[in-house]
């Protein structure tokens, strides 16, 4: 047997035409935290999915305790002693805890009746020896995101894994929890544990990882031990280039006044919100995944009706909406977080996805005026630089940038004065974040107030004018750019007595 | 959401849980009661032992189906064939029973060995050339009443003399039949609350991902649900010929919408991983009384339809609530 308990070798893999990862070899010794580093799109996840046995990989071999794995399914490979605690966080909602804990491992007795006493007990023993108290028979849909993060741990290891892999498991847990997720983590490397921990917050990664492999756009740069990195070095590996080149930064006076938001809540976590926009700036919304950042978009597009408050265009004799229509029609967009199931019509033309807001312009007398339609898909094409093969490819074969860009092009169409974008480079790859970064810069410039919603806390405070820090649905602070720092605003999103919940 | 908050102010969490989940179907259940006093009532015949004895036997032939129905809505799927199952499953056991007692074992082991067959066949295209249940069972739909209507358009074969008996067979004031729904009732309750098989159901229904991802066995699990689907609904075409006594191919028309009708009152989610046999049985028995119902109160048997219909969307728009 070698040193290693697993070896990934020369590994590619591409997806309907696109490289997601290429020639990529990793190496892990027993009893270590490996740090897996790399943007969004650097291709971390699709490398663990290829150990999980829920990708096949194109080319190359992986040799676990000693010997070549193939072909196994994701049960196999559980058993073999791997466990992966996904960033979608893979439970079911209306199962209880425990069930979840052991779902396709369930103690049984003969005839596959579940030995239930046994499913409690030892469900109530692995949260005990995680040090935190539930209630095992309640569903996960009742737990907070912290906790549902601390019940996948403990199905890891009620699966007895010499290997687990952790993919962003705090980008939904904050200080204490965060601490006792570090905690975890020793205890089962003194175990002899191996922990492969995918994270891009690197602080975290220098605080718990032996060694770490940094990825980019599908490649490998670079696999060093900690010590002999700074963070500095870090950042230049994963992004390429040094992190003020990263958001373009464009000095102005700040503009108008364009919107005003008075103790707005809906029938959501959303309560008591109040807030400002000005022409050509940008302002970040920070918070905690479920504090109610995303309803705060809604109830600003008029997607979620108020039940209290007051929304109000400024100098359009306060113009008001009470739905996405009017808002649209009031000059407000919003580019939802999610863009493949809110933003775009995945099986339809590039041209379709850019005209559909706007089809009552190009049309006359009810007939679509295609040359018309090709002018705006073609003019759009240009300012974005979006990559296609023709305006009829369909959306779903453009790389996840190039996607995002097809949603902004339909939203500006329509000459909005307001964009708010939820998330805007999630799941896209380092150039096209940069792209887009100039793009919002480019909007600013046309006198365009943005909103960002954004978990990335380097983008908000990298392209924020000033950021308001959202916590258990209430706006809880103000931060002007000069001011904002990371631990700063973190501080804030997860002060005491607010709670982490999703709705 | 807001509103059984508020109701629910001064409970524990568990039981504001309980109250969430179960609300709705003690509503359903309300409903029956009311239903059951206003047959008190407004009509003489409604609570006598006759009368109740034909509703619980009712209640068995569309609740047995409805049990199967509700496996595969679990799962996020659907079966629409039942109902034609049901008929070619009459008219199969009816000829090879044909009239003799001799017969009644071949009778129906044929028929359930053709309940299997058509459940593996659904089991095997949802799970391996990846069709949609809606779809594969659409198309059996199809197929089943036409193989069932160029057997024969008339009555063929018949019952033995006490295979037709067992229709009317009593223990006590009642039904035999009524009391092996009972029993089909209680199993599949322990089915999903005890076994690891009742589990994947929810799994699979709630998230296919996750249970794959988990070491479910998701295909043997969907092979399992579509087979007792279909002998669901085979067990119901051998009940059918005990009543009718001959082969009738009238039979099994539209029972897949009325189970799905009943399972959906249920509280089932037709995405899958929730519902309840508890519920499922408020279903069919909300259906059967409320049919049983506007007979003896000689309202026009057109308007049934119509009731239905108010019922299952006042029964969703309950479940909404729920707020998941």
């Amino acid at each position: 047997m070698s040193e290693y308990i697993l070896e990934m070798h020369n590994i590619s893999k591409s997806f309907a035409g696109v490289q997601a990862l290429k020639d990529v070899s990793i190496r892990c010794r027993p009893g270590r935290v490996y740090g897996l580093v790399g943007e969004n799109g650097a291709g971390k996840s699709t490398l663990m999915k290829i150990l999980a046995g829920a990708y096949k990989a194109d080319a190359g071999e992986i040799i676990y305790k000693g010997q070549r794995r193939e072909g196994l399914s994701a049960g196999d490979v559980i058993d073999s002693g791997i466990s992966i605690i996904y960033q979608e966080l893979a439970l079911v909602p209306r199962m209880s805890v425990a069930e979840n804990i052991f779902l396709g491992r369930e103690p049984q007795r003969a005839f596959g009746i579940l030995d239930l006493k046994s499913l409690h007990d030892r469900a109530a023993k692995l949260t005990e020896r995680l040090g935190i108290s539930m209630d095992t028979s309640l569903p996960v849909s009742e737990l907070t995101v912290a906790q549902r993060q601390l019940v996948e741990i403990a199905k890891a290891l009620s699966q007895n894994a010499d290997l687990i892999v952790m993919d962003e498991p705090s980008a939904i847990l904050a200080g204490s929890e965060l601490d006792q997720l570090f905690g975890i983590i020793e205890s089962l490397v003194e175990q002899g544990v191996t922990i492969i921990y995918i994270s891009h917050r690197l602080d975290e990664v220098f605080r718990i990882a032996d060694e770490v492999t940094v990825l980019k756009d599908g490649e490998l740069v670079d696999t060093r031990p900690i010590d002999q990195l700074d963070r500095q070095t870090l950042v230049r590996l994963m992004v390429g280039r040094p992190l003020d080149e990263i958001f373009p930064r464009t000095e102005h006076e700040q503009g108008e006044l364009v919107l005003v938001a008075e103790d707005v809540s809906t029938d959501t976590i959303l309560e008591g919100a109040s807030l400002e926009l000005y022409k050509g700036e940008i302002l970040g919304i920070a918070g905690m995944v479920g504090s109610g950042r995303t309803e705060l978009a809604r109830a600003l597009f008029g997607a979620d009706p108020l039940t209290s408050g007051t929304i109000t265009l400024v100098g359009d004799k306060g113009a008001s909406w009470s739905n996405p229509a009017q808002a649209i029609a009031s000059g407000l967009v919003l580019v939802p977080e999610d863009r493949k199931s809110h933003g775009l019509f995945t099986s339809l033309s590039v041209r379709v996805n850019i005209t559909l807001p706007i089809l009552s312009r190009l049309t006359r007398f009810g007939v679509l005026q295609s040359r018309a339609e090709d002018k705006v898909v073609e003019e759009a094409k240009e300012r974005l630089s979006i990559v296609m093969s023709s305006s009829d490819q369909e959306a779903q074969y453009l790389s996840g940038g190039n996607q995002q860009k097809v949603v902004l092009a339909k939203w500006l169409e329509t000459h909005p004065a307001i964009v708010i974008l939820d998330e805007p480079t999630r799941g896209v790859d380092v150039g096209a974040k940069f792209e887009i970064y100039k793009l919002m810069r480019q909007l600013n410039n046309r006198g365009i107030a943005i909103v960002m919603i954004s978990s990335e806390l380097p983008e908000v405070i990298g392209m924020s004018d000033r950021i308001l820090v959202m916590n258990d649905g209430r706006i809880v602070g103000e931060v002007a750019q000069e001011d904002a720092t990371e631990a700063g605003i973190i501080e804030l999103a997860t002060m005491a007595g607010a709670k982490a919940k999703v709705s | 959401m807001k509103v059984s908050t508020r109701l629910s102010a001064g409970l524990t969490d568990s039981q504001r849980l309980f109250l969430r989940r179960y609300g709705p179907i003690f509503a359903v259940y309300g409903f029956i009661v009311v239903l059951i006093i206003i047959g008190a009532t407004q009509s003489e015949r409604f609570l006598t032992v006759r009368n109740l004895t034909n509703v619980a036997r009712q209640a068995a032939f569309l609740g047995i189906v409805a049990l199967g129905q509700m496996l595969v809505i679990l799962t996020a799927g659907i079966d629409l064939s039942v109902g034609s199952l049901v008929k070619l499953s009459i008219l199969v056991s009816a000829i090879v029973m044909n009239g003799e007692e001799a017969n009644q074992g071949a009778a129906i082991a044929a028929t359930l060995a053709l309940g299997l067959l058509v459940g593996l066949i659904h089991g095997f295209l949802v799970n391996e050339v990846k069709i949609a249940p809606f779809i594969v069972t659409l198309a059996s739909l199809g197929i089943l009443r036409g193989i069932s209507l160029s057997i024969s358009t008339s009555p063929v074969g018949s019952a033995s003399r006490p295979f037709i008996m067992f229709y009317v067979q009593k223990i006590g004031p009642v039904p035999v039949i009524a009391l092996m729904f009972v029993a089909l009732l209680i199993l599949t309750a322990l089915l999903l609350r005890y076994t690891a098989f009742g589990k994947y159901l929810y799994a699979i229904g709630g998230n296919v991902e996750v249970a794959h991802l988990s070491g479910v066995p998701v295909k043997l699990t969907r092979y399992g649900v579509y087979v007792i689907c279909s002998i669901s609904a085979s067990i119901t075409g051998l009940l059918w010929l005990s009543r009718m006594g001959v082969g009738d191919p009238a039979i099994g028309d539209g029972i897949e919408l009325q189970t799905i009708t009943a399972v959906i009152i249920g509280g089932t989610s037709l995405f899958g991983g929730r519902g309840t046999v508890i519920g499922t049985l408020g279903g069919v028995l909300l259906l059967g009384i409320t049919a049983n119902l506007l007979v003896m109160l000689g309202v026009n048997q057109f308007i049934q339809g119509l009731i239905q219909g108010i019922i299952i969307v006042a029964a969703v728009a309950l479940y909404k609530q729920e707020g998941d």
